[in-house]
C-alpha cells in the first residue's frame, strides 16, 4: 500500500469520525464517483449500462437493505424479493395514478411504503426470536407473490400479467410532463444509469451515516447481545422495527429501480423466493455487516454466470455451451463459495479485502 | 434490619423469591443498599447472587417481593426502566457487543442521552453530529480513566479477558449510573489486574458517589473495599452487615466451611 | 355449511399433512443432532427422486434402483455431514443455516447437472382412484370422497413415522440423539460417539428423502417443484418446536389441514386462489405468536 494511517494524526473527534479518515481514501472516493459520472457515462456501451452496471447497482442496494436487517441487526429475513415487489408496485401505481408524480419522489415513496410493510412483518420479531423469525418474512414473501396477482388493480388490469413500463410518461425532474428532455433522458440507457447511480450513491451515504451513528450502534448491539442492549437502555423493540423499516425501505427502492431502471417492465413473477435467496447469497458472499461487501457480493453473484457465458463464448465460440450447463455450473460454484466462505472467512469478500489491505500495508516487511 | 438511621437506602429489596420451573433460586430475601456505599454480595457457587442482580435490574422477574430504587417501588422492574433510573450493570460472563470496537461499545452506553432521530442520523444533520462529538468527549474521559486509549478502535472480541471486563465497566460507566451492579468484575484476573480493577471501583465510588453492588469471591478484596456485605447461601440470606461483623457470624463461617445443612 | 364437504377437505388436508410430517421429521432429526434447519432437504428430495427415476428410465430394475439411490443418499448425507456441518460446528445459527442454503444451491446445480432438468413421471403402481369413504364408514352417514393414492401415501408415510418414532424413542441411538441435542459437549464427555449419531441421522434423512420424494413425485411428477418440499416442512417444524418429533407430527397435521381449509374457505372470502403458501406461514406465525418456541419447544430463560 502506498499510504497508511501511521503518522497521520487527527486533531479532532469530528475528523476522527469521518467516513473515510484518510485523505488519500477521500480523494480516491471523489475520483471514483467522478469517474462513474463523467467517464463511464461518456464511454460505456448500451450493453454495459443495461446488462451490467444498472443491475449490479440495483441489486447492490437490495443487498445493502438486507444487510441492514441480517448483517447489522441480526434479524434473519428471507422476504427481500417480496419487499422489492412492494416497492415496484408502489412506484408503478404512484406514477400511474398521481399525475404530478416524479420519478425520484416515486422511488422515495415506494421505499416508504415498502418500509411500512416491513414494519408490519417485523412486528413478530418483538416476540419471536432466532430461527423462528424466518416465518414472518417468508409469509411476507409469499403474501407479496400472491396479492399482486390476486388483485389485478395493482397491475392496472393488464391481462398479460406484465406491464411494459415505457408506455407511460415519466417525469425524471419536476416540470412539464413529457418534455423532450425528460423523454430523451429516460429512454436513453445513460439517463437510467445516471438515475440509478445517483440513488445508489445517496443510499450508500445514508447507510454509512446510519451505521456510524447511535442508530447503527443500537442495531449492532441488538445483534450482538440483546439482553445487554436492553440493560444499557437501548429500546430493543424500536431498534428492531427501525431496522426492519430502513432495511425494507432500501429493498423497496431497489424493487422500484429494478423495474424502472433495469428491466423496463413490471412483473410480479420476478420477485420470487429465489430472488430473495440470491440477494441473501450476495450478502453472505460480500460480507455480513459491510456496505462495501454488499456491492462486492452483488457484483460476484450477478456477474459470475455472465462471465462464464462470455468466457466460453470467447474460447469455444458463441453458443457452444448451453445455458443449462452455465446455470448449473454457476449454482455449484456459488454454492461452494458460500460454504467455503462460511467455514474459512465468515466475513465474506469484504473481510478478504480488508485483510489483504492489511497485508499490503506491512508489505514487504512481514507476511 | 440493621440499618443505621443516618444512612439513606437507595435500594430496598423486600421478600424477593425467584424460581425457575419450580427450582428455587432465591428464597424470601430482603436487604437494603445505602446510598454511596460499596456493597458486596458473597456466597458459594449457585447461591443466587447473579440471579439477585438480575432481579434488581429487571432481567429476571421475581415471583414475589418488591424492589424500591430511589424511593420508587416496583413489583416488576424492567431492564429499560432500570437503565433510565440510573442502574448500570456488568455481567459475569462478559456481555460486550462483540462485533463492535471498544469505542463503540462505550459510546453505546450513552444511548439514553442521545436524542437525534434516525433521519438526522441518516443525513448527518441537526443534532446528529453535534451530539456524537459531545458524547465522544465524555467517552474519551472514561477511556482515559480506564487506560484504554491505545485500543479504542480495536474490536472487543480480539481483546484479552481482563481488558474486556474493563471495557464492560466503561460501557456501564458511560451512562453515568447512580448505582452500578458488578457481577464478579475481577473473576479470572491476575493479581495486578484485580488491583487495577478494585482501584477503578473505589475511584468511581469516591469521585462520582456511585453506589456499588458487587459480587466477588475473593475475600481479601471484599474485606478491603466493601462498606457492607450481604451473604447468600442456597438462595437464602445468611448474613448482612459490616464486613468484619459478617465474617464473624457463625452461619457464614459454616456456609464457607461447608457444614452440612 | 356443507359438513360432508368440509370433512372431505379436512381429511384431504390431514392426509397431505402426514406427508409434511414425514418430511418434517427429517428436519427435526438433523436439527437435533447438528443444531441446524437443513434447507437443502428439499433438493435432497429432488436428487433422490431424480436419481431413482433416471435409473429406472435406464431400465434398471425397480428395487435395484431403489437400493442404489438409497446408498447414494446415505453416502451423500455422510459426506455433507463431514465436509459442511462438522467444520461449522459451534458456529452461529445463522451461519449454519446459510451453509445449508449454499448446500441447497450446490445440490440443485449438481442434481440437474448430473441428470437433467426435465420433468419426469414416476409410477409406484398405486391407483389414483377416488374411494368413497361412505362405504367404509357408514356410521358417519356423510358422503366423503378421498383419493386412494392420498390414503396409500399417507399410510406409507404414517408407517415410516411410526417406525422412526419407535426407533428414536426406544433404541440407544435414539437416547444418544436426545443427549446430543441437549448438549453436544456433555454428550461427548459421557462417551456418546457423535460421529456415529450424525452419520445415522443423515442417513435416515436420506431414506426419508427418497420415500417422500417418490410419493410426492408420483403425485406431482419429479421435477424442480419437488424442492418446494422444504417450504412445506419449514412451517411444520416451526409450529412443532424444531426439536420435537411429536411436534413435527402435530405440526404437519395442522399445516395440512389449515392449508386445504384455507384454500377453500379463506381464499374465496378474500378473493383469490393460491393462498396456500402464505396461509401456511401465517398459520405458523399465529401459533408462534402464542408460543414463540413452538408447541413442543422448550421455553428458555436466557442466562446472563
Ligand atoms: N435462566 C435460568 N434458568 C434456570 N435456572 C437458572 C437460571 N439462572 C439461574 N438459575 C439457577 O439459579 C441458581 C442460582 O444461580 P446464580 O447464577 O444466581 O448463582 P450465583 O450465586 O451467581 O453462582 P456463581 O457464583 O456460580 O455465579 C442456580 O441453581 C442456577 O442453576
Ligand atoms: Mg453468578
Amino acid at each position: 500500500m502506498f499510504y497508511r494511517e501511521a503518522g497521520k494524526l487527527v486533531g479532532s473527534f469530528g475528523k476522527d469520525r469521518r467516513m473515510l479518515p484518510l485523505l488519500e481514501d477521500r480523494w480516491l472516493a471523489v475520483l471514483f464517483v467522478a469517474f462513474m459520472y463523467f467517464v463511464v457515462t461518456a464511454i460505456a456501451s448500451d450493453y454495459m449500462f443495461t446488462a451490467i452496471l444498472i443491475p449490479i447497482m440495483v441489486l447492490g442496494v437490495a443487498t445493502l437493505g438486507l444487510n441492514i436487517a441480517v448483517g447489522y441487526t441480526g434479524q434473519l429475513s428471507l422476504g427481500t424479493a417480496g419487499f422489492m415487489c412492494f416497492g415496484a408496485f408502489s412506484a408503478f401505481n404512484l406514477i400511474l395514478r398521481i399525475d404530478w408524480m416524479t420519478i425520484p419522489l416515486a422511488f422515495f415513496l415506494s421505499g416508504m411504503i415498502a418500509g411500512g410493510v416491513g414494519i408490519i412483518f417485523g412486528l413478530p420479531s418483538l416476540r419471536i426470536k432466532g430461527f423462528y423469525l424466518i416465518v414472518s418474512t417468508l409469509a411476507a414473501q409469499f403474501f407479496a407473490e400472491w396479492v399482486f396477482n390476486a388483485y389485478p388493480w395493482f397491475l392496472n388490469y393488464t391481462s398479460s400479467g406484465v406491464v411494459s413500463l415505457p408506455m407511460h410518461h415519466y417525469r425524471v425532474f419536476p416540470g412539464q410532463e413529457n418534455t423532450p428532455f425528460n423523454a430523451a433522458f429516460w429512454y436513453s440507457s445513460q439517463g437510467r444509469y445516471l438515475v440509478t447511480l445517483t440513488v445508489t450513491i445517496l443510499l450508500v451515504l445514508a447507510c454509512k451515516n446510519l451505521v456510524r451513528s447511535n442508530t447503527g450502534r443500537n442495531w449492532m448491539a441488538v445483534r450482538d447481545m440483546d439482553i445487554a442492549a436492553k440493560v444499557i437502555g437501548i429500546p430493543v423493540a424500536k431498534t428492531k422495527l427501525m431496522a426492519f423499516f430502513i432495511s425494507t425501505f432500501y429493498c423497496g427502492v431497489a424493487g422500484a429501480m429494478y423495474c424502472y431502471c433495469y428491466i423496463g417492465n413490471l412483473d410480479f413473477m420476478i420477485f420470487n423466493l429465489r430472488r430473495s435467496f440470491l440477494v441473501m447469497f450476495m450478502v453472505i458472499v460480500g460480507g455480513l455487516g459491510s456496505i462495501l461487501g454488499s456491492f462486492l457480493g452483488a457484483i460476484f453473484v450477478y456477474a459470475w454466470p455472465i462471465l462464464i457465458t462470455r468466457g466460453s463464448d470467447f474460447i469455444f465460440g458463441g453458443g457452444a455451451i448451453d445455458t443449462a450447463f452455465i446455470e448449473n455450473n454457476s449454482k455449484i460454484v456459488v454454492g461452494t463459495i458460500i460454504i467455503v466462505l462460511l467455514i474459512r472467512e465468515p466475513g465474506g469478500f469484504a473481510a478478504l479485502w480488508s485483510s489483504s489491505k492489511q497485508k499490503l500495508r506491512v508489505w514487504p516487511f512481514a507476511q | 434490619m440493621n440499618s443505621p438511621d443516618n444512612k439513606k437506602s437507595i435500594l430496598v429489596l423486600k421478600d424477593i423469591s425467584l424460581s425457575f420451573k419450580g427450582v428455587k433460586a432465591i428464597t424470601d430475601i430482603s436487604f437494603n443498599v445505602y446510598e454511596g456505599e460499596i456493597c458486596s454480595v458473597i456466597g458459594p457457587n449457585g447461591a443466587g447472587k447473579s440471579s439477585m442482580l438480575n432481579v434488581i435490574n429487571g432481567v429476571y422477574i421475581p415471583q414475589e417481593g418488591t424492589i424500591s430504587f430511589d424511593g420508587k417501588e416496583f413489583t416488576k422492574m424492567k431492564p429499560h426502566s432500570a437503565a433510565v433510573m440510573g442502574i448500570g450493570r456488568t455481567f459475569q460472563n462478559i456481555a460486550l457487543f462483540s462485533g463492535m470496537s471498544v469505542l463503540d461499545n462505550i459510546m453505546s452506553g450513552r444511548n439514553l442521552m442521545m436524542k437525534a432521530n434516525f433521519w438526522e442520523h441518516a443525513l448527518n444533520i441537526g443534532r446528529a453530529e453535534k451530539e456524537e462529538l459531545e458524547h465522544r468527549q465524555a467517552v474519551e474521559e472514561i477511556i482515559e480513566f480506564l487506560g484504554l486509549q491505545s485500543i479504542r478502535k480495536t474490536p472487543v472480541a480480539s481483546l484479552a479477558y481482563g481488558l474486556q471486563k474493563r471495557v464492560e465497566l466503561g460501557r456501564a460507566l458511560a451512562a453515568k449510573p447512580k448505582m452500578l451492579l458488578l457481577d464478579e468484575p475481577m473473576a479470572g484476573m491476575t493479581m495486578e489486574e484485580k488491583l487495577d480493577m478494585s482501584c477503578f471501583i473505589q475511584e468511581i465510588n469516591r469521585n462520582y458517589g456511585t453506589t456499588i453492588v458487587l459480587i466477588e469471591h475473593d475475600m481479601g478484596v471484599v474485606m478491603d473495599i466493601s462498606d457492607h456485605v450481604v451473604v447468600l447461601d442456597y438462595g437464602k440470606k445468611i448474613g448482612d452487615g459490616a464486613p468484619d461483623e459478617v465474617m464473624n457470624n457463625q452461619d457464614v463461617i459454616d456456609a464457607y466451611l461447608g457444614v452440612s445443612h | 355449511m356443507d359438513y360432508a364437504f368440509f370433512l372431505e377437505v379436512l381429511v384431504g388436508g390431514l392426509l397431505s399433512g402426514i406427508m409434511y410430517s414425514l418430511v418434517a421429521i427429517g428436519f427435526v432429526l438433523i436439527y437435533k443432532s447438528s443444531g441446524v434447519f437443513n434447507f437443502a432437504q428439499g433438493t435432497m428430495l429432488l436428487l433422490a427422486a431424480l436419481t431413482f427415476v433416471s435409473l429406472t428410465e435406464r431400465m434398471v430394475n425397480f428395487w435395484v434402483a431403489f437400493a442404489i439411490t438409497l446408498m447414494i443418499m446415505v453416502v451423500l448425507g455422510i459426506i455433507i455431514e463431514r465436509t459442511v456441518m462438522r467444520p461449522l460446528a459451534n458456529q452461529s445459527l445463522l451461519s449454519l443455516f446459510m451453509a445449508t442454503v449454499g448446500l441447497n444451491y450446490f445440490l440443485e446445480g449438481l442434481a440437474q447437472g448430473v441428470w437433467d432438468s426435465a420433468v419426469h413421471g414416476v409410477n409406484l403402481g398405486i391407483s389414483n382412484d377416488p374411494i368413497f369413504l361412505i362405504d367404509k364408514f357408514p356410521v358417519l352417514g356423510l358422503d366423503i370422497i378421498v383419493s386412494y393414492f392420498d390414503m396409500a401415501a399417507a399410510g406409507i408415510a404414517g408407517l415410516m413415522i411410526l417406525g422412526l418414532s419407535l426407533f428414536f424413542t426406544f433404541t440407544r441411538t435414539g437416547l444418544s440423539l436426545r443427549a446430543v441435542s441437549d448438549d453436544h459437549l456433555a454428550a461427548m464427555a459421557v462417551g456418546i460417539p457423535l460421529s456415529r449419531i450424525w452419520a445415522i441421522v443423515w442417513a435416515v434423512t436420506g431414506v426419508i428423502c427418497l420415500i417422500a420424494g417418490l410419493l410426492w413425485g408420483d403425485r406431482v411428477s419429479v421435477s424442480f417443484t419437488l424442492t418446494s418440499a422444504v417450504l412445506k416442512g419449514l412451517p411444520v417444524i416451526l409450529i412443532g418446536g424444531l426439536t420435537s418429533i411429536p411436534g413435527a407430527i402435530v405440526g404437519g397435521l395442522i399445516i395440512g389441514a389449515s392449508e386445504k381449509l384455507g384454500e377453500i374457505y379463506v381464499a374465496e372470502w378474500i378473493g383469490g386462489q393460491g393462498i396456500e403458501h402464505w396461509w401456511a406461514y401465517t398459520t405458523a406465525l399465529l401459533f408462534l405468536m402464542v408460543r414463540p418456541t413452538g408447541i413442543f419447544g422448550e421455553k428458555e430463560i436466557e442466562r446472563v
